[in-house]
């Protein structure tokens, strides 16, 4: 079949268009593409339908799985699709790996500083050893939460969301951020910096968003209908306050 | 109830704009009146009161925007009121040595003008319901000389202050201590500067973005 790709102005971005088998997958549409324009590797592409002008509806998005036989309406051989091009791309997880990075490396950095510093006044033998005991034990429990999380994947890799059983997640949605905010807390008691607790509430305000966000979600995919279970009740991060 | 609701905070808000823009006016009087009466020299001495109240008052500003009072969002006020609020009370207010110097003259024209027609015009809009588009036009205008000016201001007279924050020490911590605290006052004075490299020029493109916007919606009506 002959695809002809036109940019948002109409303009044709291949003389003739191009020329696919029957079968084609959008993907292979984009393959064909990038083929032709070196600058336009797949991720940068954004192909849709074109729209009536004047009509009020969301243009179609021609999704890569696909084959592009789903997307048009079948009388001719030919089909028209719109190209946007998104610009360079950068992974998300590249993106996320840095400010990662950048947000524990900073962290460390100040709290080493005053940890490390000549003038540091340490606390109390017993203050040391209750916290750093009290932090060694949340540690071996936050390990155990994620392997509980690791097994709760599917062998084949297929995503999707289950709901978290067994040890704390009986009692709390996001056990293993729970495990992790008192750990910090024990290190904070064991070495009392203010740089310690400012980074210990900085983490903890982080992670209640992303528990309030992941306990929402749940509730929502697990609202007992079509078959599927209830989400039962449970505190989302740090019982008793939220 | 809802009804009440919304007529008293529309009233709180009309009398919360109004009462501050009173407070800047005030200001801008007083600046003016004794540059040309007794020379820049003096303006901070005339100005501190009115200055400090109308100012800090803009704390409440950020309240106004966690409870939904209004519409801003605090990632766009607090900045600018922690700037402001620096430079009244952790520079101008603690290091006399600079009260007398020129710029001050110039930091507090630049913002009693902006903050004069800012406030006028949340005024209006909370008890007329509507401003008039002169009004608007200033509001959106007279940043385009007065936020250079008034920047200019206060990223100098921060800097003209470093040698007096270095020697006096104020407000620095050292350790040891036992909460293994430190704090460097100059260092933090330096970051504020450091602050404005990125944080001007963005300011000064988002609000010509917002003119652009702003005059063009009314030119259309």
């Amino acid at each position: 079949m002959k695809v002809t790709v036109v940019t948002r102005s109409g303009k044709e971005l291949f003389k003739g268009g191009l020329e696919l088998s029957d079968s084609a997958t959008v993907a292979d549409l984009q393959e064909e593409i990038h083929k032709r324009s070196k600058k336009f590797y797949p991720s940068r592409q954004r192909l849709t339908l074109p729209v009536q002008p004047g009509s009020k509806e969301k243009a179609v998005v021609l999704t890569s799985k696909k084959s592009l036989k789903d997307y048009y309406s079948g009388n001719s051989n030919n089909l028209t699709v719109v190209f946007k091009d998104l610009g360079p791309q950068v992974e998300y997880r590249t993106l996320f790996f840095f400010e990662n990075c950048a947000y524990y490396w900073s962290f460390a950095a100040l709290m080493s500083y005053y940890v490390n510093h000549p003038l540091y006044t340490p606390v109390s033998d017993l203050q040391m050893k209750i916290g750093f005991g009290f932090g060694i034990i949340n540690q071996i429990a936050n390990f155990y939460c994620h392997i509980l999380l690791r097994n709760l994947r599917s062998p084949d890799g297929s995503g999707g969301y289950q709901i978290p059983r067994g040890f704390l997640f009986n009692i709390v949605t996001c056990a293993n951020y729970t495990t992790e905010i008192y750990q910090w807390l024990g290190f904070n008691i064991a070495t009392q910096t203010v740089a310690g607790y400012l980074f210990a509430v900085v983490a903890a305000s982080i992670m209640t968003n992303w528990a309030l966000v992941k306990h929402r979600r749940l509730k929502k995919l697990f609202d007992g209908k079509d078959g599927r279970p209830k989400y039962p009740r449970r505190w989302v991060i740090l019982p008793p306050f939220l | 109830m809802a009804g009440s609701l919304s007529l008293l905070r529309r009233l709180y808000l009309s009398l919360y704009n109004w009462v501050v823009f009173i407070g800047w006016f005030q200001v801008l009087y007083l600046a003016v009146k004794t540059l040309l009466e007794s020379g820049h020299e003096e303006v901070y001495n005339a100005v501190e009161r009115p200055l400090q109240f109308a100012q800090s008052a803009a704390f409440l500003e950020i309240l106004h925007g966690l409870v939904g009072l209004v519409r801003s969002p605090i990632t766009a006020t607090l900045p600018q009121i922690s700037s402001r609020l620096f430079l009244i009370w952790g520079i101008l207010w603690s290091f006399p040595e600079v009260q007398s110097h020129v710029l001050v003259s110039s930091l507090v024209i630049s913002w009693s003008i902006t903050e004069i027609i800012r406030y006028s015009f949340y005024g209006m809009k909370e008890s007329l319901g509507f401003s008039p588009s002169w009004l608007q036009w200033l509001r959106y205008s007279t940043f385009i000389l007065l936020y250079p000016i008034g920047i200019s201001s206060e990223v100098g007279l921060t800097y003209l202050a470093l040698p007096h924050i270095k020697s006096s020490e104020k407000y620095c911590i050292r350790m040891p201590n036992t909460w293994n605290f430190s704090l460097e006052y100059f260092n933090v004075a330096v970051i504020a500067i450091a602050f404005y490299i990125p944080g001007s020029p963005h300011l000064y493109w988002y609000m010509l973005g917002q003119r652009k916007k702003v005059l063009a919606k009314s030119k259309a009506e």
